[in-house]
């Protein structure tokens, strides 16, 4: 039942994001811990009840059929990111011996969904956002795919089934340290969170959210935790050996280490800062994507030795 | 009728009706996004002839492709952000012709080629024969083919982002006056001491209202300099 499992671990993972985001807020701001727990178990619900009840915005001539269909593009992106990653030995809703490139189709196609639902709402602030967007998740989607073909290497496949089976000795993270951090950095950029949040981020009021209300809204929130969970599941099958464990093989380990890379990055995304855009841009061209070469010519000695 | 026949149609009629949108749409983004929703419906298709690689991989590269298409032509167009309405179909006459001719070629070698028949066993690792095929005996064409295409997109966009919307982007361009004979329009750039003294030579030191570098836009392709300028 591949489909009945991937749908249960996204649904638990969304709540677990929205609840540990309102929580690591809350602590960061050190809020005095009366009711800590029950106010960030309560907070995601309340946020989906406000969503609800509140009109649609208009703009003025938006493109109305990409703004409505942009929000359920990036959630079905979620879903099929989701669904390359193994469950367990042989389970996955996409089998296929390329997934791999797949996944690298979903981190693309995703910066068309944000950059079309900055775009098509015909607004300045979430143009900016999308424009802001399509610049910094390109080279970002570059050095992901150089480090995600590091991993690759060892299996001598492009399937993450595979990826994931070479792993039974020795975890990815071993030997591909720098990998996974570079990797990481994916994944606050996919979901739009922090320091790699130039779409929608408060700078511009919300960007290429900020003239979106109600369901829509809604959705697009939904569909970032979603997306955050659907990395953590990647992250955690390319690099950590996804349902591989000490004891007894199975999607519980998957889940475990999805909890762990999802907390680390939401504590990421609110404690670290945003760079300036130019100077983000010159660090991911001049900085982290020649590192990514370095990991993926390391990764092939290793692969070579 | 199959499923797999069913999936095929649907899908050829996907890619062919996008494709016919991407000149009937009024905007440049829309049009690079229809046109990318052709090439996922070839990729798709390329899906059920058993080429898991080639069809993902044609996504994968269409998407970023039609991305950058879409911010370059709307950096190097007059159209401020691609919101604007605007006609993207020009040269009608030559293009019908082309067209009709193109598709007429095409068809008769689709018509005349013997096309293979040979249904790939459901084991055979086609991702393993095609890497071994593109990097191994064909890698020194791939590879040359790659180089000289990357050179010339390079050179395209030094050659062609020099000429800017109002004269040379490197001498410091003026946007044309609102009115005739007028100030140009929009922010002046900001005076600089020295460093300038090729470019102030044929200016009259007096020009009045162009406080910035009045000898910037050349006298030639903009008539509506000040008149004195000509003077």
């Amino acid at each position: 039942m591949p489909w009945l499992g991937t749908l249960v671990l996204l649904g638990g993972s969304v709540v677990f994001v929205a609840v540990i985001d309102s929580l690591a807020f809350a602590l960061i701001a050190q809020r005095p811990p009366v009711n800590l727990m029950r106010d960030a178990l309560l907070a995601p619900w309340r946020a989906v009840a406000v969503s609800l009840v509140r009109q649609q915005n208009r703009t003025e001539h938006p493109d109305r059929l990409n703004w409505a269909l942009a929000p359920a593009l990036y959630l079905a992106l979620a879903g099929i990111g989701l669904a390359v990653v193994p469950l367990a030995p042989g389970v996955a809703v996409i089998d296929s011996s390329a997934s791999v490139v797949l996944w690298g189709a979903v981190e693309t196609l995703t910066v068309i969904a944000v950059f079309l639902h900055g775009w098509s709402a015909n607004a300045p602030l979430p143009l900016i956002g999308a424009y802001r967007y399509a610049a910094m998740g390109l080279p970002i989607m570059l050095l992901s795919m150089f480090v995600l073909i590091g991993t690759a290497l060892p299996a001598q496949s492009l399937s993450v089934a595979d990826i994931v089976a070479s792993q039974h000795d020795v975890w990815n993270v071993l030997r591909q340290p720098l990998g996974l951090l570079l990797f990481l950095l994916l994944g606050l950029s996919l979901s739009l969170r922090g320091p790699f949040d130039y779409a929608d981020s408060a700078d511009l009021a919300g960007g290429t959210a900020s003239e979106v209300s109600g369901a829509a809204r809604l959705t697009w929130q939904l569909a970032r935790h979603a997306m955050l969970v659907a990395f953590a599941a990647m992250a955690s099958s390319a690099f950590l050996g996804g349902y591989l464990g000490p004891v007894r093989a199975g999607p519980w380990w998957l889940a475990l280490k999805m909890l762990v890379l999802i907390t680390l990055l939401v504590g990421a995304g609110h404690s670290l800062a945003r760079l300036p855009p130019s100077r983000m841009l010159t660090v991911l061209w001049t900085v982290l994507l020649p590192l990514s070469f370095l990991d993926l010519a390391l990764a092939g000695v290793v692969a070579l030795w | 009728m199959s499923g797999t026949d069913l999936a095929f149609w649907t899908l050829a009629a996907i890619a062919i009706v996008s494709g016919w949108r991407v000149f009937r749409t009024d905007s440049m983004v829309r049009s690079a996004f229809l046109l990318l929703i052709s090439f996922i419906a070839v990729g798709l298709i390329m899906l059920l002839l058993r080429a898991p690689y080639l069809g993902v991989a044609t996504i994968f590269m269409m998407g970023v492709e039609m991305m950058v298409m879409a911010l370059f032509m709307v950096m190097f167009m007059m159209n401020p952000a691609g919101l604007n309405p605007m006609n993207m179909v020009h040269q009608e006459r030559f293009a019908v012709v082309a067209g009709v001719l193109a598709f007429a070629g095409l068809a008769a070698a689709v018509w005349l080629t013997d096309l293979p028949q040979h249904p790939l066993a459901a084991g055979r690792p086609v991702i393993r024969e095609l890497g071994m095929e593109l990097l191994g005996r064909s890698m020194l064409i791939f590879e040359t083919a790659g180089v000289t295409l990357l050179a010339t997109m390079i050179g395209t966009v030094v050659l062609s982002s020099r000429s800017g919307r109002f004269g040379p982007a490197d001498a410091g361009s003026l946007p044309p006056p609102l009115t005739p004979d007028g100030v140009p329009a929009g922010r002046m750039p900001e005076k600089r001491s020295g460093g300038h003294g090729g470019h102030g030579g044929h200016a009259p030191a007096a020009a009045p209202v162009t406080a910035g570098e009045p000898a910037h836009g050349h006298a030639n392709d903009h008539p509506h300099q000040p008149p004195e300028h000509h003077a």
